[in-house]
């Protein structure tokens, strides 16, 4: 980290970093998006790295993801360590078959020939009234297609390390962050890294496992704090969908019986599902009850923020859950 | 019962008002299934054959001969026994007035449900609720799930009730709790042959044990294997121990569950079970203690007995076995044994044989020490001695395992001091 302040970094600020770390590490890294350069991102992100790196390695794009994605999967094909940003994760849908079609597959249709080392940086986050079409967490899109890899970070801590992690691995990662953890630091910065594919432990607990990732770790440890003494209630971040830590996870049920998962994405056909159906076939016989999910409601994000909080998952719905699978 | 299906006379073509029932193609109580043909019906056009379009057991309303209105009801389709509406059977040429047309075409669900209902399989006979891991625990513990209540939604048996079921079985009979499950009342009293019959309902532990005995001696082929063990040594031992701390003298039974533990320690299988297909072998070494309480028979655990010492097996022993009598034992203590070890000695018994415990290799038995002749260096001299029965699971240990442990386990005792060497 080139730059030691007294207070730990923030997660934008941690992201920065480990941006500018790699970027001066490795000539190959390149940064592409839609006001990266010179505006330094619409949220900060990349502030300060055009001037360090120059406009060659730190692309200012136009509007037009399919054709920025599509470069960006070029450029890795070619050599380079391209890190492209989606403006929002909802524009995911007008550049998927770069992604899809492109960078998941291409290593293994020509056999080894080409690698793709694109990481796909976007960021999600519902609840500021930024209404249906910038709001969607749709993690469970990605993590469905074979060959790519799916990173989620909760904290600062986590941001740096994974992000770090997925410019020098040799396979695409789509790389979530939330806009509502731009600003959070860590509760522990200076804990041990954690490589992609090993959930954490955030809080220990008998009675009930909550898996979770992104901003929602932070609303189920606040809905922990409300629960308080009334259960042991275990939570668990995921960090990673793929790789994805299922033995730390089903290890944890079978101690306890119950589990909860929660998510900022809908709840139907969602990425909670697979987990759940992933716990259900190694720990049927250790469930005291079944297993829930707690996630968004089945509509478009609603613009009006009393609709949105009702839709989107909060701390009080997370306290009714676990209260509802501790019960049975 | 279920609301009948009318079948009314179809308007076969556009200008048809009303038509004839020429013959039924089926009879009265005969169950119909969609597209079955029905009636032969003749319109002012033509004559055709009506096919159902719902299901059910047919009730006819018109006999054969009839004309009727279009819309009129001509027979009901209805779950069984269905006798259909209250109108009139229309007989020759109707008056009837027609009645309003039901969606007798469509097909309401509700009549096809109830009709269909019949052919169901007969339904299976009712399994009590229980949660995944307290359906596996109590088929651990041998527990039949009648035996549980249960406290989670609907009444399902959850692992909660499933461990208050064993931790219930250590409550002793006269402690008279408040379910009153330890009391054994006698229920009802005859006089006969055998003198006034005085009848008790099992208790819960009661039940608990009968019936794990049973399934014992049902399902597993036990054999067994017997040995004399000099306690000389072993008495000397104790006779120093309690020379330099009288408070603290292990007993004969805490030097048997050691070298039991250390026995099992190397011989991997007497510490498994067979377990249909497979023989599962386990990494701990718990020995399982068992203690006559006036509630019954209580098993509490010794956990990781290869590890510990004599005295830590010794105040663990004492410590269960004081709180089983008192009732205090928890569910995890009454769990989790791969062996046993049952004494009678105290009761003055020579020796006896043990009933496995379910899910173990093997038991042993230990009787009283007892003063006996035996022969040294040719000559008879007084000795001191007591018996060991290994009683052993056949499909898991044969005669030469059982031979190794059971000789292995009278080794260490007759050489105590390798006991204390770990």
């Amino acid at each position: 980290m080139s730059e030691v302040t007294t207070q730990t970094p923030r997660y934008i600020e941690a992201v920065n970093a480990a941006l500018r770390s790699e970027m001066a590490a490795d000539q190959s890294v390149v940064l592409l998006g839609v006001d990266v350069g010179a505006g330094g991102g619409v949220y900060g992100v990349t502030r300060g790295l055009c001037d360090e790196f120059g406009s060659r390695r730190v692309l200012d794009t136009p509007i037009a993801e399919a054709g920025v994605l599509g470069a960006a999967v070029g450029a890795a094909m070619a050599g380079l360590r391209p890190v492209v940003e989606i403006m929002y994760m909802d524009f995911l849908t007008v550049c998927l078959d770069p992604i899809v079609n492109q960078a998941a597959k291409l290593r293994y249709m020509t056999g080894g020939g080409v690698t793709v080392p694109v990481v796909f940086r976007t960021q999600t986050g519902a609840g500021r009234s930024a209404g249906a079409q910038h709001s969607q967490s749709l993690e469970a899109i990605l993590a469905h297609i074979p060959g790519l890899h799916v990173y989620c970070p909760s904290d600062a801590r986590d941001a740096h390390d994974l992000l770090i992690e997925a410019i020098r691995l040799d396979a695409p990662v789509c790389f979530i962050e939330n806009r509502r953890l731009y600003g959070k630091r860590s509760a522990e910065w200076e804990r041990e890294p954690l490589p992609a594919g090993r959930a954490r432990v955030v809080r220990s607990g008998d009675d009930v496992t909550l898996v979770t990732w992104g901003r929602m770790v932070l609303e189920a440890e606040q809905a922990l704090d409300q629960i308080g003494d009334e259960l042991s209630v275990e939570l668990i971040d995921a960090r990673t969908l793929v790789p994805l830590d299922g033995e730390a996870i089903v290890a944890s049920v079978q101690r306890t019986g119950r589990c909860l998962i929660v998510h900022e994405a809908v709840t139907r056909h969602g990425p909670g599902a697979e987990l759940l159906a992933k716990i259900a076939e190694d720990a049927l016989f250790d469930l005291d009850g079944p297993i829930r999910r707690y996630g968004a409601l089945p509509t478009p994000i609603p613009y009006s923020p009393g609709l949105e909080a009702a839709a989107v998952p909060g701390v009080a719905g997370i306290v009714e859950a676990i209260r509802e699978v501790a019960r049975g | 019962m279920s609301a009948a299906l009318e079948v009314t006379m179809p308007r076969l073509s556009d200008s048809m008002e009303e038509g004839t029932l020429l013959r039924w193609l089926m009879r009265d109580g005969e169950a119909v299934s969609v597209g079955d043909e029905l009636a032969e019906i003749e319109s002012d056009k033509a004559t055709m054959v009506y096919e159902a379009q719902a299901a059910g057991v047919l009730s006819t309303a018109v006999d054969e001969g009839t004309t009727v209105a279009v819309g009129t009801v001509i027979a009901w389709l209805g779950g069984e026994g269905a006798a259909g509406g209250d109108e009139p059977r229309a007989a020759g040429r109707a008056d009837v007035t027609p009645v309003a047309a039901q969606a007798a075409v469509a097909g309401a669900p509700a009549a096809r449900n109830g009709a269909q209902s019949e052919l169901r399989e007969p339904s299976k006979a009712v399994r009590r609720k229980a949660s995944p891991v307290a359906r596996r625990m109590a088929a651990t513990h041998g527990i039949d799930l009648a035996l549980v209540d249960g406290t989670g939604p609907d009444g399902r048996i959850v692992r909660a009730d499933v461990e208050l079921c064993l931790a219930q079985a250590s409550v002793p009979l006269d402690g008279g709790d408040a379910t009153g499950q330890a009391q054994s009342t006698p229920d009802t009293t005859a006089t006969g042959g055998r003198g006034e019959v005085t009848v008790h309902s099992l208790t819960r532990a009661q039940s608990l044990v009968a019936q794990r005995m049973s399934q014992s001696r049902q399902q597993v082929p036990d054999f067994e294997v017997r040995a004399r063990v000099d306690a000389g040594p072993l008495s000397a031992m104790r006779a120093q121990v309690k020379g330099h701390d009288p408070a603290e003298v292990p007993s004969v039974n805490d030097f048997v569950v050691m070298a039991a533990a250390r026995a099992l320690r190397e011989q991997p299988r007497s510490n498994g079970s067979h377990r249909g297909a497979t023989w599962e072998l386990y990494g701990r070494v718990n020995v399982g203690v068992a203690v006559a309480t006036e509630g019954g028979l209580i098993v509490p655990t010794i956990f990781d007995a290869d590890r510990r010492s004599l005295g830590e097996i010794a105040r663990a022993t004492r410590d269960l076995a004081s709180r089983a009598r008192e009732g205090r034992i928890t569910p995890q203590e009454l769990d989790g044994a791969t062996f046993t070890v049952s004494n009678l000695g105290m009761f003055g018994i020579d020796g006896f044989s043990a009933v496995i415990s379910p899910g173990q290799a093997a038991i042993l038995a230990v009787g009283a020490v007892v003063p006996t002749p035996v022969v040294r260096d040719g000559a008879v001299v007084p000795g001191l001695l007591f018996e060991l029965a290994l009683s052993c699971d056949h499909r898991i240990l044969y005669g030469a395992d059982a031979a190794r442990l059971l000789t292995r386990i009278r080794e260490l005792l007759e050489h105590p001091i390798a006991l204390l060497v770990s």
